[in-house]
């Protein structure tokens, strides 16, 4: 039971960035960024790269790997969304244009990368031992402890970041009234690619984490995704709060489902109740927009 | 008073998709004033501030800010720089960012600026100006009454700092007495503060009664002008837009 409290909780803070960067680039564009699983899986090539193959230190190479996709969240930003955006009468456009980046980055990545399973070496060595584990104990290993660490500190940093500096309380201006905030002087372009970028990096930080314990390879990208939608589903989509109750509630899920269940009725019996769910609550648990 | 008005619409037109919203409209607001424009729904009054702000760009004519000109057909100044220009509107509905405090959102007024200390001591007199405001500083926008919200939306103007305030509607959808405590503080802001203002109004009374000059727009046009006095005693706008 510990055990399982303890999976919930480190699976629940890293779903909890991935579906915080989802739902920043939703509240901001109302669009759905299905490439958020590539991105995250950029990041994770970023940081089996530079940490496991150029051996830089980890500490240099998880950050990296959250610039490198600001940068990627930039360009995408500015050359497909801004344009379709602009232009597009039609929800669908930019839909569809949103799931063709997501092709575009994993058949990249198929083509930089190779199809092979990859992974890195252990950045931190051990585990911390609760109990007897023959008689319901726990264990924790030192490279869980330190993904579900740096994940809550950067969800943390995110939080703070949003609510107490002026690019934050724009960046939520534009998310809840973008004529209002263009009227108090608010660049609105240049806020919307701050938060793409933004929802970008903590994507690529989330691949950069889980690299640690899962590796990578090209085709995980639209498996994150997924987990991705169904947190932010959950929570109410654009809304801070949601992503994160979101993803802290499919992390338990998963871990409570692996721990019972036998191998895929975990993701069946998700599906369904994620179905009867949206039934009662459409809009999720906390359905308004980004505050 | 210098001789070039603070602010001057040039002929302008302006259409949406086919329709046309304003014709050929002429408006100028000197230094120091308040201006009205009044009419009815649809005769163009809110063009006119989108015209203004550069939300919306003109068809024919031009926008002239200091003699400056910020929108024409060829040539429009984006929104988000003319408020560090000084020209800030007050919206229609008031827009009140709805899942923001009140103290964020009338920090989001000040947005543009870099003066820390001077912006606390903003926030301050607004809070002197509107204490309702003070009470609720850490309430969200949404909460707020309809007369509280405008105290915000015209609080968040004033952290801007403008030099000319544009106010679309201010006493629409507000209880009478609050709609009075409102246009207290517009004279008050225009006076003490020497804010330029055009005030945009079906509540034409009023309008009429703060302003120094008046245009009355009709499907795209001004149909009449002149200082407000008079022309709360001409017989066309007693009839129609003062009740009788």
């Amino acid at each position: 039971m510990l055990q399982v409290l303890i999976n919930g909780i480190v699976l629940g803070s890293v779903y909890a960035l991935i579906a915080l960067g989802l739902t920043m680039v939703f509240s901001i564009m109302r669009v759905v960024n299905f490439a958020h699983g590539q991105m995250y899986m950029l990041g994770a090539f970023v940081v089996y790269y530079l940490y496991g193959q150029f051996q830089l230190p980890f500490w240099l190479a998880l950050p990296l790997a959250g610039l490198a996709l600001a940068v990627v969240g930039v360009l995408f930003n500015r050359l497909f969304f801004q344009p379709v955006l602009a232009s597009a009468k039609r929800e669908e456009n930019s839909m569809l244009m949103a799931v063709g980046t997501a092709l575009l980055l994993e058949n990249l990545a198929l083509t930089l990368f190779g199809e092979k399973q990859r992974g890195v070496p252990p950045v931190v060595d051990g585990s911390f031992i609760f109990g007897d584990i023959s008689e319901g104990g726990a264990i924790l290993t030192y490279p869980n402890a330190m993904v579900a660490a740096l994940s809550v500190t950067a969800i943390a940093a995110l939080l703070l970041f949003v609510q107490y500096t002026r690019p934050g309380r724009a960046l939520r201006a534009v998310a809840q009234d973008k004529e209002a905030a263009r009227l108090q002087g608010v660049d609105v372009k240049s806020i919307t690619t701050l938060g793409f970028a933004i929802g970008a990096a903590l994507a690529g930080l989330a691949g950069g984490l889980l690299v640690t314990i899962y590796g990578v390879n090209s085709g995980i990208g639209s498996n994150i995704s997924t987990k991705a939608f169904i947190m932010i589903m959950i929570g109410g989509a654009g809304v801070t709060s949601g992503a994160i109750v979101g993803g802290v509630l499919l992390g338990f899920a998963e871990a409570i489902g692996y721990d019972l269940l036998p191998g895929s009725l975990t993701y069946l019996l998700i599906f369904v109740a994620m179905i009867v769910f949206l039934v009662f609550k459409p809009n999720g648990l906390f359905g308004k927009p980004w505050g | 008073m210098s001789a070039i008005p603070h602010l001057e619409l040039c002929a302008v037109s302006l259409c949406y998709d086919e329709v046309r919203a304003l014709q050929n409209v002429n408006i100028k607001v000197p230094t120091g004033d308040i201006v009205a424009l009044i009419g009815a729904n649809g005769a163009g009054k809110s063009s006119a501030l989108r015209a203004i702000t550069g939300l919306r760009r003109v068809a024919a004519g031009e926008v002239r800010l200091d003699g400056h000109i910020i929108n024409s057909p060829s040539a429009q100044e984006q929104t988000h720089a003319l408020v560090r220009q000084g020209v800030v509107m007050v919206p229609e509905g008031r827009h009140v960012f709805p899942h923001m405090s009140i103290k964020d959102n009338l920090l989001m007024g000040a947005y543009t600026r870099r003066d820390p200390a001077r912006i606390a001591s903003d926030l301050e007199s607004v809070c002197e100006r509107f204490p309702r405001l003070r009470e609720r500083f850490h309430q969200h926008g949404s909460s707020l009454s309809g007369g509280e919200q405008q105290m915000v939306a015209i609080g968040r103007a004033l952290m801007a700092r403008p030099r000319l305030l544009l106010l679309d509607e201010p006493s629409l959808g507000i209880a009478p007495q609050v709609v009075r405590q409102i246009a207290q503080s517009l004279v008050e802001i225009n006076r003490k503060d020497g804010i330029t203002i055009v005030l945009v109004e079906q509540n034409s009374r009023m309008a009429m009664s703060l302003s120094s000059y008046t245009y009355v727009l009709e499907t795209g046009n001004v149909a009449l002008e002149g200082p407000s006095r008079e022309l709360m005693n001409n017989d066309h706008i007693k009839r129609l837009y003062l009740g009788g």
